[in-house]
């Protein structure tokens, strides 16, 4: 039996990808106060023998020395009719200090919208990340869970509370420019199943793949 | 606020209309060289009982074949074989001989046809809607020529669950007495749930939107649910909690362990079409 081209039957795995918890994690190290930060980011969460583009942009801006604030909207969903927003807050615990990491937390909450039947999801999320940061080099190692309030209405009592991702990624913020990349592992605690494709898992469970960012600093 | 509501109109703007419905449904080219060459000897078809048909499906044209005697339309049992997420009919040739010689050579006719877009049938298949009208284009045509509800077996494989659903639950103009439902899907939903992880429902990227569980608590008649447990595109819990939300005259499920989504390969053409013979003549 023949099937057409990889991407026509990729593309559930596109919408499966971006919604499932995976969305790059923007901000590691809050900016400096008053600096704003616009960038895209893509993610490429691997399914069958490849990966797939998931667009997104982003805003983010320091509102004090130790907190970030950011908002980001993903492109992908858009272009089946689904408004995916985000927003939250990055806080800084502690600065790195030579080998020793420093560390920061993260909240918010994403909101998917359906232009078909205007049929609304929240999603609040909440991370963590440890980080080592040597001028303008940042190496993290981060995790993070969406949390599904409305579990309650997957159907056959299938749903899951806590979406958890776990990465782990480098960046470079030098000057007005900011880069990243970060290896992801996505809603670890389930098998994400897609009809007729098969998605790469860490023993059987979630998902994975390489998130890249390229953002500019004011 | 002001900023967001901004970002929200935009967003707004930037939402198209592409449905995922697209990129699910591999409708393709279809040869419809329906050959002995391709069957074991045990099913071959004699080339005078291979009829190829046409209807028309509201602005689109259907394809479909028959396999048996016109005659036995009147009088005799027949298979509505609703095929799978292939791209044509040609890819389930070797099924459909199977059932036609199930019991004996020639035993029982065999429709089956292309949705849109599968094969030769114009259009695009995007919805439950014109699986619908697609269905019902073929009922006519059986209809007319003299099939009654009490001879009838809707056979749906896979995708075929989908149009099948909804005919069982009512929308049939031949009411469905038999089906058969093999490795079908559960809903639109489940599909998107376990494709994301979340709750999400499947109305955030496409209008197809069907719930075979739903259709089953709708359903009167009788069903055998055939399904692997080892079913990588349609998994076996989901199915089985829909397909048991059945409660009508007759049920019977046969769940096959160490096998997968293509069934009648992996427990072979005996033990299928014991089950299926059985089923049709209970």
């Amino acid at each position: 039996m023949s099937y057409k081209p990889f991407m026509k039957k990729s593309i559930w795995v596109i919408l499966a990808a971006f919604v499932a918890s995976c969305t790059p994690t923007k901000i590691v190290v809050p900016l400096e106060e008053g600096q704003v930060q616009v960038g895209a980011t893509l993610g490429r969460p691997k399914i069958n023998s490849g990966s797939l583009p998931l667009l997104g942009i982003y805003a983010a801006k320091g509102v004090s020395e130790s907190t970030t604030a950011y908002g980001a909207a993903q492109l992908s969903s858009a272009l089946f009719g689904a408004i995916q927003l985000d927003g939250g807050v990055v806080k800084s615990l502690r600065p790195s200090q030579g080998f020793t990491p420093g560390f920061s937390y993260s909240y918010g909450g994403n909101v998917f919208f359906s232009a078909r039947d205007y049929a609304v999801r929240v999603y609040p999320e909440a991370g963590a990340n440890m980080f080592w940061q040597r001028g303008p080099h940042i190496l993290n190692v981060s995790v993070n869970s969406w949390v599904d309030p409305t579990w309650f209405l997957a159907e056959y009592g299938r749903g899951q509370i806590l979406a958890p991702s776990l990465g782990a990624g480098y960046r470079l913020r030098y000057k007005w420019l900011e880069v990243q990349a970060e290896y992801k592992v996505v809603n670890p605690t389930r098998e994400i199943h897609v009809p007729q494709a098969y998605v790469p898992s860490t023993l059987g469970l979630g998902g994975r793949g390489f998130y890249w960012g390229a953002a500019i600093n004011f | 606020m002001k900023q967001m509501l901004y970002i929200i109109a935009l967003c707004l703007g930037l939402a198209s209309c592409a449905d995922i419905s697209f990129a699910m449904l591999y409708g393709g080219s279809g040869e419809y060289n329906f050959s002995n060459a391709d069957l074991d000897t045990a099913y071959h078809i004699d080339e005078e009982k291979i009829h190829l048909f046409t209807v028309p499906s509201e602005d689109d044209t259907i394809h479909g074949m028959y396999l048996g005697d016109f005659s036995q339309l009147e009088n005799d049992t027949i298979i509505v074989y609703l095929h799978g997420n292939g791209p044509s009919m040609d890819g389930f040739w070797s099924t459909v001989a199977v059932l036609a010689n199930i019991g004996h050579q020639h035993r029982y006719g065999v429709v089956m046809y292309d949705y849109r877009g599968y094969g030769k049938s114009t259009g695009t298949t995007q919805n439950a809607a014109s699986m619908a009208a697609d269905y019902d284009a073929v009922m006519l045509w059986l209809e007319h020529r003299g099939l009654t509800s009490d001879r009838m077996v809707v056979f749906a494989n896979s995708l075929g669950s989908l149009p099948a659903g909804p005919a069982a639950a009512g929308g049939s103009r031949i009411t469905v007495e038999k089906l058969v439902m093999e490795v079908p899907q559960s809903s639109a939903d489940v599909i998107m749930q376990n494709a994301t992880g979340l709750s999400l429902p499947s109305s955030m990227i496409t209008e197809y939107n069907f719930n075979l569980g739903q259709d089953m608590e709708n359903y009167p008649g009788e069903l055998l649910w055939m399904h692997a447990e080892e079913d990588d595109v349609a998994p076996v819990e989901t199915a089985r909690s829909a397909m048991r939300r059945h409660e009508g005259t007759y049920y019977r499920e046969e769940v096959y362990p160490n096998v997968g989504h293509g069934l009648r390969w992996d427990i072979g053409n005996e033990e299928w079409t014991r089950v299926i013979h059985e089923f049709i003549l209970n």
